[in-house]
C-alpha cells in the first residue's frame, strides 16, 4: 500500500523532448512518473502503475489519442489531460465528452502546465479529505483481511488453506471456514462489484452465513440465509456469487450449494477434474431463485479448489482455465502451496480484479501435514 | 462503451459497444432507463461488439431488464459474444437472460 502522499502519473507522448519535459515538470511536484512513447505502452503502463494522472498527446504513433482515452477510461480513473498541437483540434476536444478532464495547447508553458495539475487536484478534493479518505480506505482493508479465517484448520485427514489478494485495499471476494464437531463449514462469495461497497456485502454476507450454522439442515440453512441476504441487496441493485458447503470430515462428503458462483471444482488425485455447476442465480440478483443442493465425494488426495472470476479473466476459454487449474493443483506439497500456485495464474500486474482461493484437500495418507 | 438506440418496429434496440464493466455498468443502466421513459419497454440489447463483461456489467443488464418489466415490457439480448455467454452460464443467468442470435429473432415469438 503506497504512503498516502505518493502520487503517480504516465506520460504518453512520442516526441521525447516534451515527454523529457513532461516527466521533469511532475516530477519536482512529487509524482512518480512513468513514460510511454506510444498509445500501446501507455495503456499498459496505466494497468501496471494505477496512476492518479496521465497526460496524452492527441496525435500518437500508433493510435488515435482519443482512441487511447477512451480506452483509459474503461479501467482508470486518473485525471487525464490532453495535449495538442492544433488550435482547431483542441476547439473541437472541449466540445466533445472524449473522457479527458483537461486540454493543454502546445507550446506549453511549464508553469501553466503546472498550475493546470495542480487545479485538478485541487478541483476535486482538498489534500487533508483526501488523506483521510486514504486512511479510511486502508483502515477498512486492514479489517477485511482480520475477517479471514486466521486460525489453521485441525481437522483430521484434511489440508485446508485460502488466499485473497484484492485489487484495489479493499475487495468484494470473501471466504470463511469454521469447524464443526463433524468437520467443517466453508463459505467463497464474490460481491458485484469492487471497493468499498462490495467489501460491505462481503462482509455482511460471512455474518448471515456464520449465523446459520447451527440450522443442521444445509439446504433450510441457506433457504433462511440467502432470503436474508437477498433482501438487504434488493435496493442496492447488487448481488453476491455464494458457495456454501459443509465437510463432513469422517467420510470425505462434501455437501454444497452454488448459487451463481460456478468456479467450484473437484480435482481427483488422477486425471479427473469437474466443474460444478452453480444451482441458480447469485443471490440478490433474481427473486424468488431457489437453489439445489448438491453432493461430492472427496477421495484420499483429491481436492475441492474453488476460486474467483478474477482467476477466470487470466484465461481465454472455461476448457483452458480449467486445465490450468488442475495443474496448478496437482503435485503441490501443501493447500497452501496451491493457493499461491492458483493466484499465480491471474498476475497481480496485469489483473484488474479480486483474486482469490480456497482449497480443501483430503491427504492421501489420512495423516495431517 | 458507446451507446446508441435506433426505435424497430416492435421494439428498440440498444447497441453497446465496448468493454461492460464497473465503469460502463452505470452508464448502461441510464441510457436502458432513459430509452423506457421515453416509451419503449421492448429493449434489445445488442451485444454484437461486447467482448468483456464483469459481475457489474451482469447487475446492469439485470437491472435493466427489471426496469423493463416494471413498465410492462421485456429486454432481451442478442448477438451476445462468447465470454459474454460465459458468464451468463456461470451465474445461471442465462435462464434469465436468454441470448438470441440477432435482434430480430429476440421478439421474434411475438
Amino acid at each position: 500500500m503506497p504512503s498516502p502522499e505518493l502520487r503517480r502519473a504516465v506520460v504518453i507522448e512520442d516526441d521525447p523532448d516534451i515527454r523529457g519535459l513532461l516527466i521533469r515538470i511532475l516530477k519536482k511536484q512529487g509524482f512518480e512518473v512513468t513514460g510511454a512513447g506510444d498509445g500501446l505502452a501507455g495503456i499498459a503502463a496505466v494497468r501496471a502503475t494505477k496512476p492518479d494522472l496521465v497526460t496524452l498527446d492527441l496525435n500518437l504513433p500508433d493510435l488515435d489519442g482519443l482512441e487511447v482515452c477512451k480506452q483509459l477510461r474503461e479501467f482508470s480513473e486518473a485525471f487525464i489531460i490532453m495535449l495538442t498541437a492544433r488550435m482547431d483540434e483542441l476547439d473541437k476536444l472541449t466540445g466533445l465528452d472524449s473522457g479527458a478532464d483537461d486540454y493543454i495547447n502546445k507550446p506549453f508553458s511549464p508553469r501553466e502546465f503546472q498550475s493546470r495539475v495542480n487545479a485538478l487536484f485541487r478541483r476535486s478534493r482538498t489534500p487533508a479529505a483526501d488523506a483521510q479518505a486514504q486512511s479510511d480506505l486502508i483502515h477498512a482493508g486492514e479489517v477485511q483481511q482480520s475477517l479471514l479465517p486466521k486460525e489453521k484448520v485441525q481437522l483430521e485427514g484434511f489440508d485446508v488453506a485460502g488466499a485473497f489478494r484484492p485489487s484495489r485495499a479493499v475487495g468484494g471476494d470473501f471466504y470463511d471456514w469454521y469447524e464443526m464437531p463433524d468437520g467443517l463449514h466453508l463459505t467463497f462469495a464474490d460481491a458485484m462489484g469492487k471497493g468499498m461497497g462490495a467489501a460491505l456485502v462481503a462482509a455482511t454476507t460471512r455474518a448471515v452465513m456464520r449465523s446459520v450454522r447451527y440450522v443442521p439442515d444445509l439446504d433450510t440453512a441457506f433457504k433462511v440465509a440467502s432470503k436474508s441476504i437477498a433482501s438487504d441487496l434488493d435496493a442496492l441493485g447488487s448481488f453476491v456469487t455464494l458457495f456454501h458447503a459443509r465437510v463432513d470430515a469422517a467420510s470425505g462428503t462434501v455437501h454444497y450449494v452454488d448459487a451463481g458462483h460456478g468456479l467450484a471444482l473437484h480435482v481427483g488425485a488422477g486425471s479427473e477434474v469437474r466443474r460444478l455447476k452453480s444451482a441458480g442465480p447469485p443471490v440478490g440478483a433474481w427473486p424468488d431463485s431457489r437453489w439445489q443442493e448438491a453432493e461430492l465425494q472427496l477421495a484420499p488426495g483429491d481436492s475441492l479448489v474453488i476460486v474467483s472470476d478474477g482467476i477466470l479473466d487470466a484465461f481465454p476459454s472455461l476448457e483452458d482455465f480449467t486445465a490450468a487449474v488442475q495443474q496448478a493443483t496437482l503435485n503441490q506439497p501443501t493447500a497452501g502451496a496451491t493457493c499461491a500456485a492458483l493466484l499465480a495464474l491471474a498476475p497481480a500486474e496485469t489483473a484488474e480484479d479480486d483474486a482469490t482461493a480456497v482449497v480443501v484437500r483430503r491427504l492421501a495418507g489420512g495423516a495431517h501435514p | 462503451m458507446e451507446l446508441s438506440y435506433e426505435v424497430k418496429d416492435s421494439y428498440a434496440e440498444i447497441r453497446a459497444a465496448g468493454r461492460l464493466n464497473m465503469v460502463s455498468a452505470p452508464k448502461l443502466r441510464e441510457f436502458v432507463a432513459g430509452v423506457v421513459a421515453s416509451g419503449s419497454s421492448r429493449i434489445v440489447v445488442n451485444l454484437g461488439e461486447t467482448p468483456f463483461m464483469d459481475s457489474s456489467g451482469l447487475g446492469a443488464l439485470i437491472g435493466c431488464l427489471k426496469v423493463a418489466r416494471q413498465a410492462g415490457g421485456d429486454l432481451r439480448i442478442a448477438v451476445v459474444q462468447p465470454q459474454v455467454q460465459m458468464v451468463l452460464e456461470l451465474t445461471s443467468m442465462d435462464r434469465v437472460l436468454t441470448a438470441y442470435a440477432s435482434a430480430d429473432e429476440a421478439f421474434g415469438d411475438d
